[in-house]
């Protein structure tokens, strides 16, 4: 732990009334100023731990600490934490000014302090000239933008995003997760932010959470996880990907398709039974004698930026591609790519064993 | 569908007129010189000047009146604070059991309502009158302004009180600021339908009262026992035009808290 962290989580377990824990055992730590992204599918626990951190329910078993305070029985109206709510949660009896001042209100601030704050606060958020609307003659956009304005407002310590940004059509979305990235950086705040959208997540974050059924699969930066995915999981989740079945012949060899390649891996078992990650755009299509591997154009598809090609090897594997160039359907093609392109995943790998082994290589390549 | 519309707004003003027609005829006569509502001889106010020459009378209505606002507003304080201790109530199944018990009151029967608290008050040894009608009035109002509130705090969102709570309020703050404001509307609704139940009440208060003390209802049914006269066309009319006020105050408030306090930044 460093003097940075400002909430650590030890061996949260958190059930309802099931057997099955909502969150299973949970550890991690959030440093100060940073962009934290909880990044999984719909039920997997974001929010509960979005509600732990701020206070609107105690764990199971486990500890939360705050600026290296136990906070396991403080209660929400005392942390130093505010919430932007997945359903905004705005209270429909107060008009939008009034929603925005409600925690300074609490705080029985000046009156002038609280008309400059307010205002400050619906500028960043694009609504200037709407502090006197009611909550219901507002966009759905809107209002979620009030919610982010009211959290803000109190100039917490941690601001709790809760998909904030899903009913914002694209154009907006990505405007706002600009600004917001923004303003964490201007605020220096801790931003703890949750998605299921792994754009956005890659997009946004200094750190990313990728969660699955109550289990941090895997935390580091957009590029660590983009790069090495854990398993099948992350690397499912966190983008399009090619996932097939492997064998570790020896370091730096492994077997797939059909066929041996040089890899950039090693320190498995020999013969082991590993998955293999190959990333769409990195797989360049050329001529059949030329590749590595030869496919058969099944689909193709224009994406604007780049083609999507769906192709299968003779396995049956199927092999996406992205790019520039266009190839025919129902022909046969090679494909090229780096050994650095391929990703070995390690069946039921724990993080820790993953990162140590991922060390490994580091420590070899400064020793070359 | 041009047609249907015109149907439904026929069969709408024939309800309305069948509805309204008794009180109108009552209170027409009412300014008859005559004494009888046979035949309209002239137009008078001589009824109206009996019932404010009647000084008991007068004291009957300040009495009702005293004690529907009483009532009104003790029950309402009662029911609003059993709601929100109704809904948030942990376990579900005492919560369905005070439900349960809530509404058995609202259907039950004002005689036997009315006997029960006769035989309570004879136990215990409270002298009937004032006191024994406020408190009869009270409980049977209880359920009412629970039944008003509920909904609007079913329909609340839990998640408003967390936001609060997450904004720094206390438990306090949010029950003020937060919970109270936002089922106001059903508070108002409950308050008045006590008021008019209060008012209106016949059974109930004939059972419980004693002592000389009454209220109009029970007081126009000993009159009209006694014969009809058309001081109690008068009274009715009087009591007709005190409701309409009732009725157009309720919508007035209920409006205004729509539009809540809008404390925003002058322009
Ligand atoms: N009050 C509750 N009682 C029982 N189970 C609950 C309760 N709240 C949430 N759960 C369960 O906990 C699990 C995790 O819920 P959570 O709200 O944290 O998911 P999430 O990751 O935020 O999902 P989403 O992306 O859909 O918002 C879900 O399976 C949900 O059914
Ligand atoms: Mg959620």
């Amino acid at each position: 732990m460093t003097d940075n962290t400002i909430i650590r989580f030890e061996n949260v377990t958190k059930s309802y009334d099931s057997a099955t824990p909502v969150l299973n055992n949970v550890s991690f730590e959030i440093e100060r100023g940073k962009f934290y992204t909880l990044l999984g599918p719909s039920g997997c626990g974001k929010t509960t731990i979005l509600r732990l951190i701020a206070g609107f329910m105690e764990p199971t078993s486990g500890d939360i600490y705050f600026n290296g305070n136990k906070i396991n029985h403080v209660p929400a109206n005392e942390r130093q934490v505010n919430t932007v709510f997945q359903d905004y949660a705005l209270f429909p009896h107060l008009n939008v000014f009034e929603n925005i001042a409600f925690g300074l209100r609490i705080k029985k601030l000046k009156k002038e302090e609280i008309t400059r704050r307010v205002l400050e606060a619906l500028k960043f958020v694009n609504l200037e000239g709407y502090e006197n609307r009611e909550i219901v003659e507002m966009s759905g956009g809107q209002k979620q933008r009030v919610a982010i304005a009211r959290a803000i407002v109190n100039d917490p310590e941690v601001i709790l995003l809760d998909e904030p940004l899903s009913a914002l059509d694209l154009k907006l979305r990505t405007e706002m997760q600009y600004e917001l990235r923004e303003l964490q950086q201007r605020l220096g705040k801790t931003f703890i932010f949750v998605t299921h959208d792994q754009e956005e997540a890659l997009a946004m974050s200094d750190e990313i959470f990728v969660m699955n059924a109550g289990v941090i699969q895997q935390s580091g930066t957009p590029m660590d996880i983009y790069d090495e995915p854990i398993n099948r999981f992350v690397a499912d989740f966190i983008g399009e990907s090619n996932i097939v079945p492997g064998v570790m012949i020896a370091d730096y060899r492994v077997q797939f398709g059909g066929k041996d390649f040089e890899c950039a891996d090693k320190g498995l078992s020999p013969n082991e039974k590993v998955d293999i990650v190959i990333r769409p755009e990195d797989l360049e299509i050329t001529t059949v004698d030329r590749g590595k591997m030869t496919v058969k154009v099944d689909t193709q598809l224009f994406r604007g930026v780049h083609y999507e090609l769906s192709t299968f090897d003779k396995d049956g594997n199927e092999w996406l591609v992205h790019s520039t160039k266009k190839a025919a359907v129902g022909e046969e093609i090679g494909l090229d790519f780096d050994p650095e392109a391929i990703h070995v995943m390690r069946l039921n790998e724990t993080e820790e064993e993953f990162d140590k082994r991922l060390e490994s290589y580091g420590e070899e390549n400064h020793a070359k | 569908m041009n047609r249907s519309s015109k149907l439904s707004k026929v069969y709408l003003a024939l309800v309305f007129i069948i509805l309204y027609t008794p009180i109108f005829y009552l209170i027409f006569y009412s300014f008859n010189s005559g004494g009888t509502m046979s035949s309209f001889k002239s137009f008078s106010l001589e009824h109206y000047k009996a019932v404010f020459a009647d000084t008991r009378l007068i004291m009957i209505l300040i009495n009702t009146i005293i004690i529907a606002l009483l009532s009104a507003l003790i029950s309402t304080a009662i029911g609003v604070i059993g709601a929100i201790g109704i809904v948030y109530l942990k376990n579900r199944k005492s919560r369905n059991a005070l439900l349960s018990l809530n509404n058995v009151l609202i259907v039950s029967p004002d005689v036997i309502i009315g006997a029960s608290f006769l035989i309570l008050f004879t136990m215990v040894g409270v002298k009937l009158g004032f006191a024994s009608v406020l408190i009869s009035h009270i409980a049977f109002s209880v359920p009412i302004v629970v039944i008003m509130v509920l909904p609007k705090l079913q329909e609340m969102s839990s998640t408003l009180i967390d936001a609060a709570l997450d904004l720094g309020a206390s438990k306090r703050e949010v029950l003020s600021r937060v919970i109270i404001p936002y089922i106001k509307p059903g508070i108002f609704a409950g308050f008045f339908l006590a008021l008019t139940y209060s008012l209106d009440d016949f059974a109930v208060t004939f059972f419980v009262t004693g002592n000389g003390f009454t209220t109009l209802s029970v007081e126009i049914y000993s009159m009209a026992r006694a014969g009809i006269t058309l001081t109690i066309n008068a009274l009715s009319g009087l009591l007709f035009i005190v409701t309409l006020l009732l009725v157009l105050g309720y919508y007035f408030v209920t409006n205004r808290t729509k539009n809540p306090l809008r404390t925003g930044v002058p322009k």
